[in-house]
């Protein structure tokens, strides 16, 4: 079971949460420009990481909010939590050891005192702080 | 919106009115353990669901009017009557007693839709979409502790806070009213199952504890 | 049923040789997959100057992991096809490979718990029957003629409301089915070759030419890629891509118990498929976990639900102790279809995408891989899983309609 750092709520069991697949994957621009090759790449192929991988994460029990996510896929450790629209943070140094206690992560279950006030319809993208270490054995 | 509100003559279907568990009733009663937990079906409310951005001007007319808008999961504000959780960063739920709903004379709705006016942002009535339970007593904790995974512990879930969260696997949103007692909101429809699941994880404090 | 029966074992079925410096071809994974492959290439296409690579031990990988559903019940003509050739080798693969591996036909039953349910696989019924493939729609009685432990009470949640039957269906001792196809393998003279990791490819313009491995450059004439959860890795390597997703699927076994599962039953509704294993255990599985994941290991809550939903099917299965749990790494497509075929590099092929439910297919996988291979163009049962189909929107969807994917 993953314990998932819910950017508005704090950490919840995975039950709570559904998966979104691969993060950071645009809308084509010019759609009726696509040829068939380009069109299936849009629809069909997404990049099926081993390692670190950056995806998408809805709080479907909480907050019913989408939120990015990078998680390795083969030890499943969390290594950031970032929201929508912002870019993908950089954690090539491991992002524990890092931050030590200074994750901005709502804290545990309860009152999130640190949870960002991102409003759920327009987070800016300038809101980098938001983009959370996830706590102590975030997995199992 | 708020349509059944404005309806004449609500007040005639008022009587025959059924709550979601009232089928348990006696049930809930049975099951109880006097002075350990109790567990009963809550009365009905008035429940908006409001969306609205906290931060902008109409999210300050509906905080007047609602008594505040908490900040944070968690968080619950209001006033003597009203009370408002936090479900998103821009969604919230306004629970007040029945006689606030506008078809029995109050005017929670009305006054909400009118904060809101032609603002981008949602005011909707959900009085019938969840019911709520009570659950009261020093085991009250434990046996939630049985189908949620949160932290209970009074050191971090503390009175007047809400959560949305998830008990007996099914979706709630979780209040802790005073230090023993909890409001738990399920939807209508899971009301059979969670208060049948409530009586199940209970049964085991009817019984002397084993030492 | 019973341990004493399976059959006694020599010491070695294979040889463990040093790789070659070259090969006619190579395949990459020693699972099922691969090593059928490999003996159809030697037998049917007389190349033995092959070797299979696998990186940990031989058929360690969802080989060793899966819950052994012969099936081939599929909705779509292609589908139906491809396995329903693989069910026929089943049949007579223990006598060619001498090697009795278990192969039971106790049959397969897919529940139906929703009027939905009902109207889908009656409609698969038909669409088995015209395509050859025996099936048969059972009521709720007659499900529980064939299997009286299961509930069909109407007093549950999703009351069993029928099930579609494949008498010839079943389940087989999937270890000793690589064992077999090793053995035979090894006897043709090809060489398997195990804790050998492929690291990279050897290129001359678009043209596969070698394999980089841990233990040293094979070259080579041609690839085979049948390494299931990871072939998108190589593919990765091999410089294109795959419209592979990998996750963890998840199983589980209980104690040994007497005899109280005549057939395999499957409930897409209620989630859950259970038989029970020659020694004794019931054998359970459900979904894949939600999210991507090359670990062989999942969330508990998943074997958690399936057990619910074995219990609410088979009652008396409340008391039985969970032996173990364990996860494979599964390769799925967005239509639950294989992709066996060319690829992008010249002389490189691929098998993969055979998700949760690629046991079963063993056979013809290997049967018609060793076919593309050998002759560098598809088998005709091959042909519609090519990896054009996904730009040309010829999909073979059978998410839904083939019941549980396994
Ligand atoms: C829990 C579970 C239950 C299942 N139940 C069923 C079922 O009931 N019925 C059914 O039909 N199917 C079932 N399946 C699916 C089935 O197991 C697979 O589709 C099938 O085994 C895949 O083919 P394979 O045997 O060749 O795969 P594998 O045994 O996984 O073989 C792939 C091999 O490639 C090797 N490899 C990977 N990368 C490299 C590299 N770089 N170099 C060298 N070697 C490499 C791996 O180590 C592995 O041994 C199940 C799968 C799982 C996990
Ligand atoms: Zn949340």
């Amino acid at each position: 079971m993953l314990l998932i750092s819910c950017p508005n709520c704090g950490s919840r069991d995975e039950t709570e949460f559904h998966y979104g697949g691969q993060a950071h994957v645009p809308y084509p621009e010019n759609p009726n420009d696509m040829n068939d090759r380009e069109w299936a790449e849009f629809l069909f192929y997404r990049d099926n990481t081993k390692g670190t991988f950056a995806e998408r994460w809805l709080h479907s029990t909480g907050c019913r909010q989408w939120f990015n996510m990078l998680r390795d896929t083969v030890t499943y450790d969390i290594q950031a939590v970032y929201p929508m629209g912002t870019p993908r943070p950089d954690v090539s140094v491991p992002a524990a050891a890092e931050s030590g206690t200074a994750s901005t992560a709502a804290d545990s279950t309860t009152t999130g005192s640190a949870a960002p006030s991102t409003s759920a319809t327009s987070i800016s993208a300038t809101s980098t702080a938001s983009s959370t270490t996830a706590p102590e054995g975030a997995t199992k | 919106m708020a349509n059944t509100a404005a309806l004449e003559g609500i007040n005639g279907l008022r009587d025959i009115r059924r709550s979601p568990a009232s089928h348990l009733t006696a049930a809930l009663e049975t099951g109880s353990v006097q002075g350990t937990v109790v567990l009963k079906e809550g009365p009905f409310q008035t429940m908006a669901g409001v969306r609205v951005d906290p931060r902008s001007e109409q999210g300050s007319r509906i905080a007047a009017v609602a008594g505040g808008l908490p900040a944070r999961c968690g968080e619950v504000s209001g006033t003597d009557s009203v009370s408002v959780l936090w479900l998103a960063p821009s969604e919230f739920l306004v629970v007040a007693p029945e006689e606030a709903h506008d078809s029995l004379g109050g005017d929670l709705i009305g006054s909400l839709t009118a904060a809101l006016g032609d603002a981008p942002g949602q005011v909707v009535d959900l009085s019938a979409n969840r019911t709520t339970f009570e659950l009261s007593g020093p085991r009250a904790r434990a046996v939630l502790e049985k189908g949620c995974a949160l932290d209970l512990h009074p050191r971090s879930f503390t009175p007047g806070t809400a959560l949305t969260t998830e008990v007996g696997n099914i979706p709630v949103i979780l209040l802790k009213t005073g230090d023993e007692s909890f409001r738990l909101f399920p939807r209508a429809s899971f009301a059979d199952f969670l208060g049948r699941w409530l009586l199940d994880a209970m049964r085991e404090y009817a019984s002397p504890e084993v030492p | 049923m019973s341990a004493d029966l399976l059959p006694e074992h020599p010491d070695f079925l294979w040889r463990n040789p040093e790789p070659k410096s070259s090969y006619d071809a190579v395949i990459v994974g020693g699972g099922g997959h691969g090593l059928a492959t490999a003996y159809f290439l030697a037998k049917n296409h007389g190349m033995t100057n092959i070797a299979v690579l696998e990186k940990g031990w031989l058929a360690g990988g969802n080989m060793a992991r899966n819950t052994t559903i012969i099936r081939s019940n599929y909705l779509w003509d292609e589908s139906a096809a491809i396995y329903e050739h693989a069910l026929k080798l089943w049949e007579i693969l223990p006598e060619e490979l001498e090697y009795d591996f278990l192969f039971s036909q106790r049959g397969v039953m897919n529940l139906a718990h929703t009027l939905g349910d009902v109207r889908e696989s009656i409609r698969r019924v038909g669409a088995n029957k015209l395509n050859g493939v025996d099936a048969e729609w059972l009521e709720p009685d007659q499900v529980k003629e064939l299997c009286p432990i299961l509930n069909i009470s109407d007093n549950i949640r999703y009351p069993v409301m029928g099930a579609t039957y494949q008498p010839r269906a079943g389940i087989a001792k999937h270890d000793h089915v690589a064992w077999a196809f090793a053995r035979k393998c090894d006897e043709l003279g090809v060489d398997i070759i195990q804790n050998c990791e492929v690291t990279g490819f050897l290129k001359d313009g678009d043209r596969v030419v070698g394999v980089k491995t841990n233990r040293g450059t094979i070259n080579t004439e041609k690839v085979g890629l049948c390494a299931a959860g990871h072939s998108s890795v190589l593919a990765e390597m091999a410089g294109f891509r795959l419209p592979i997703q990998s996750h963890p699927l998840q199983a589980l076994v209980s104690e040994l118990h007497e005899p109280v599962h005549p057939t395999v039953v499957m409930s897409n509704h209620v989630h859950v498929y259970v038989s029970q294993a020659h020694k004794g255990e019931l054998v359970m599985g459900a979904g894949v976990d939600s999210y991507n994941g090359y670990g062989q290991r999942g969330s508990f809550h998943v074997i958690e639900n399936q057990m619910a939903a074995a219990v609410e099917l088979f009652p008396i299965f409340a008391r039985a102790h969970v032996l173990r749990t364990w996860g494979g790494i599964v390769d799925t497509t967005l239509d639950a279809s294989p992709i066996v075929g060319t690829t992008p590099v010249e002389n490189m092929f691929v098998n993969c995408g055979w998700g949760t439910g690629g046991f079963k297919a063993t056979p013809a996988a290997g049967l018609t891989f060793a076919h593309t291979i050998a002759t560098g163009a598809p088998h005709k049962l091959n042909k519609p899983f090519a990896l054009e189909r996904f730009e040309t929107g010829a999909l073979i969807d059978e998410h839904g309609a083939a019941a549980v994917a396994h």
